[in-house]
């Protein structure tokens, strides 16, 4: 599930792997605005299967964030 | 430009608005001469990325809209493709003279999208949300007007009004999600009406968002009477597919139109202006939208049920012109 | 940029009244903005005579240098330029507001005839002018754009959203003279809407501005030609139906017929 959690955020943000993609935070990375976070929630609902309700996409503020949230929605890291 | 399927789904989950702004980082490589101008609105709109990353393409001009459209005009004389953007009521009636005189009499080309057009600002109140600006700038020649039923949509018509030569309102409407009507790329023309259904008896002209709502009244409709009805998307009011209607009003009974809009001046009112010069037109008009008034502020999904512009409404609608 | 010379501008500015005389003349009936026309005759003068890049030879180029008349009621001092650079001919100026004139009471945007924009509701003009610097820049073209508006225009809201915003695109390639004859349709300027102290204005928002004697030639030319940093705002203060003992000062001639008699005695003033 890291593995796969990993891959979709360098792959929904365009990442080249210079960033330690566990350390991202939102609007803290220019690939990582407004838009790429709403790219990046698509994504993640596709690939997890799950939906992000409002507060969800508000408060994912982070990678780690993320993890926490999807947890929250039935995914086992 | 090269439109995928995951595309779609990701424009539909975003809404229209941003689905605007985020498609324009891809058409900014076709046309070079592309300039953005608007009146303090990015994030509204998707342009923030844009912003940031072709800040020479993107001009702000602050809340100062008879100036947006003003320098606008300037820019697209001097040979630029320019869009502008901001909320609908701001984007066509704050500026309307300058509309008139600068696009529709002198013909200059500027594509205006309007955000957040229809009922889906209800909550900030009818200052924002815009039930009036297609009959607004209706009467004023030389400009296309398009609403496009869903994200894909939304991204077809600003493609495809830059690739004409007449100044285009296109008007945004829906919310986040906005339900895909198409699934799949497709062709779009301006001006030309898409059947997306096959029936008898009624056919339902609709635009913007109102065109899901149809479809899934329709879909219950044949659920539970086996009773098919024919949708079009009219997606572009002006100019309005003619030879459409005429079609339309040889072979149905009953001609409905939806719109997010009031039913003087929009949609309903150039179907009637088509229908009015028909010899012998047999064909039932109803017209649905909002019924000259301004509704109370209230939540999107509330206003449309409130409005009986939801599906439940035009299912309930559809069932009691038919009789059933 | 021809150098200054006072001799050539009076003959140029004198021919630009008989012009207007002529057409305003052929109108008839029609009447037309003769006070207002005559205002910021000699601004144009000067202008088109030593200062614009614009002429017969390049008025379809882009690298042209922009003239645009934003108090479009002014119409005449336009035809008449145009008309002596040869642009538009002595057959063509006669048809002012005749039936499917091209040269109506407003300018009506044509690119064969060097008319730049359709303008005349006020306010607009200065604000596609604005438009028009910032794309020539964008453009990396060194052109320059001339609006003139006038003082009454001033009023409307439309020509402060230029003022607030056109410093903030640095263009200093944007020359706006006021043609302050201090009359507007009704009567005089300060009395209907006060602009002052309008210099002071200008300058508040960050604009470079210059007030001169709208019709001394020198006062203008070096107005026109002072470069600046910041786009740049020539307060000129003119007389409202200048060039004529009939018309000058006289708030009728915003809008009135012109007979015969006033035409020769126009004619008569201009060969003295």
């Amino acid at each position: 599930m890291d593995k796969k959690y990993k891959k979709v955020f360098i792959d929904a943000l365009s990442l080249n792997g210079n960033q330690k993609v566990e350390n991202i935070k939102y609007n803290e990375i220019d690939e990582w605005d407004s838009i790429g976070h709403m790219t990046l929630v698509s994504e993640i609902e596709s690939a997890f299967n799950v939906t992000f309700d409002t507060d969800d996409i508000v408060n994912f503020s982070s990678y780690k964030e993320g993890k926490k949230i999807l947890t929250k929605l039935g995914v086992k890291f | 430009m090269k439109i995928e399927d995951k595309h779609i789904d990701l424009w539909s989950k975003i809404g229209s608005r941003a689905t605007f702004g985020m498609s324009l980082l891809e058409i900014q490589k076709e046309f070079q001469k592309l300039q953005i101008v608007t009146s303090d609105v990015s994030t509204s709109a998707g342009l923030d990325r844009f912003r940031k990353t072709y800040p020479e393409k993107f001009t702000d001009v602050g809340i100062s809209e008879q100036n947006l459209i003003g320098v606008a005009t300037g820019l697209s004389e001097v040979g630029f493709d320019v869009i502008t953007t901001t909320f609908s009521p701001f984007q066509v009636l704050r500026c309307c003279e300058q509309i008139k005189n600068n696009l529709g009499y002198m013909k200059s080309k500027v594509t205006m999208v309007g955000l957040a057009s229809g009922l889906v600002l209800g909550t900030l109140g009818f200052t924002h949300a815009s039930i009036e600006e297609i009959g607004a700038i209706r009467s004023i020649p030389n400009i296309n007007i398009i609403s496009p039923a869903d994200s894909l949509e939304t991204v077809k018509s600003v493609y495809a009004s830059l690739k004409q030569n007449k100044s285009t309102y296109i008007r945004l409407t829906g919310g986040q999600p906005n339900p895909k009507v198409y699934n799949q790329d497709y062709n779009f023309e301006i001006g030309k009406a898409i059947k997306l259904r096959n029936g008898e008896e009624i056919a339902v002209i609709v635009c913007g968002a109102r065109v899901k709502d149809s479809l899934d009244a329709r879909d219950k409709l044949f659920e539970n009477y086996k009773k098919n009805i024919s949708i079009y998307n009219f997606h572009t009011i002006k100019p309005i597919d003619e030879k459409m209607i005429l079609k339309i009003s040889k072979k149905y009974k009953y001609i409905v139109t939806i719109e997010e809009h009031n039913i003087i001046g929009g949609l309903g009112s150039a179907v009637a202006e088509v229908l009015s010069s028909v010899k012998e037109n047999k064909s039932k008009l109803i017209k649905l939208g909002v019924k000259d008034t301004y509704p109370p502020g209230g939540e999107y999904s509330y206003l449309i049920k409130l409005l009986n512009l939801d599906s439940g409404s035009l299912y309930k609608q559809f069932k009691k012109i038919l009789n059933i | 940029m021809k150098s200054f010379n006072k001799k050539n501008i009076s003959k140029f500015a004198k021919n630009l009244r008989k012009n207007i005389l002529k057409m305003s003349l052929s109108a008839g009936a029609a009447s037309s903005h003769f006070g207002g026309a005559l205002s910021c005759i000699d601004i144009i003068a000067v202008l088109f005579n030593n200062v614009i890049n614009f002429n017969s030879k390049n008025f379809k180029k882009q690298s042209r240098d922009r003239f645009i008349l934003s108090k479009g009621h002014a119409c005449l001092s336009l035809y008449s330029v145009l008309k002596e650079i040869d642009i538009i001919s002595e057959k063509e100026i006669l048809t002012f507001e005749k039936s499917n004139s091209f040269l109506l009471g407003h300018p009506v945007k044509n690119f064969d005839k060097g008319i730049e924009l359709s303008t005349g509701s006020l306010g607009m003009g200065l604000s596609i002018s604005m438009g028009i610097a910032l794309g020539l820049k964008k453009n990396k073209l060194k052109s320059k754009v001339y609006t003139i508006i006038g003082d009454g225009e001033c009023n409307e809201g439309a020509i402060w959203e230029v003022a607030l915003s056109a410093p903030k695109f640095n263009l200093n390639n944007f020359c706006v003279i006021i043609d302050r004859n201090n009359f507007q349709q009704t009567g005089l300027g300060t009395e209907i809407l006060n602009l002052n102290p309008l210099k002071d204005k200008w300058k508040s928002f960050n604009w470079d501005v210059i007030e001169i004697d709208g019709h001394d030639y020198l006062d203008i030319f070096n107005s026109l030609i002072k470069p600046s940093t910041k786009p740049k705002i020539i307060i000129a203060k003119t007389i409202k139906g200048k060039g004529f003992s009939f018309s000058e000062n006289n708030n009728d001639w915003h809008h009135k017929v012109l007979t015969k008699n006033q035409y020769e005695e126009g004619i008569r003033e201009l060969d003295q």
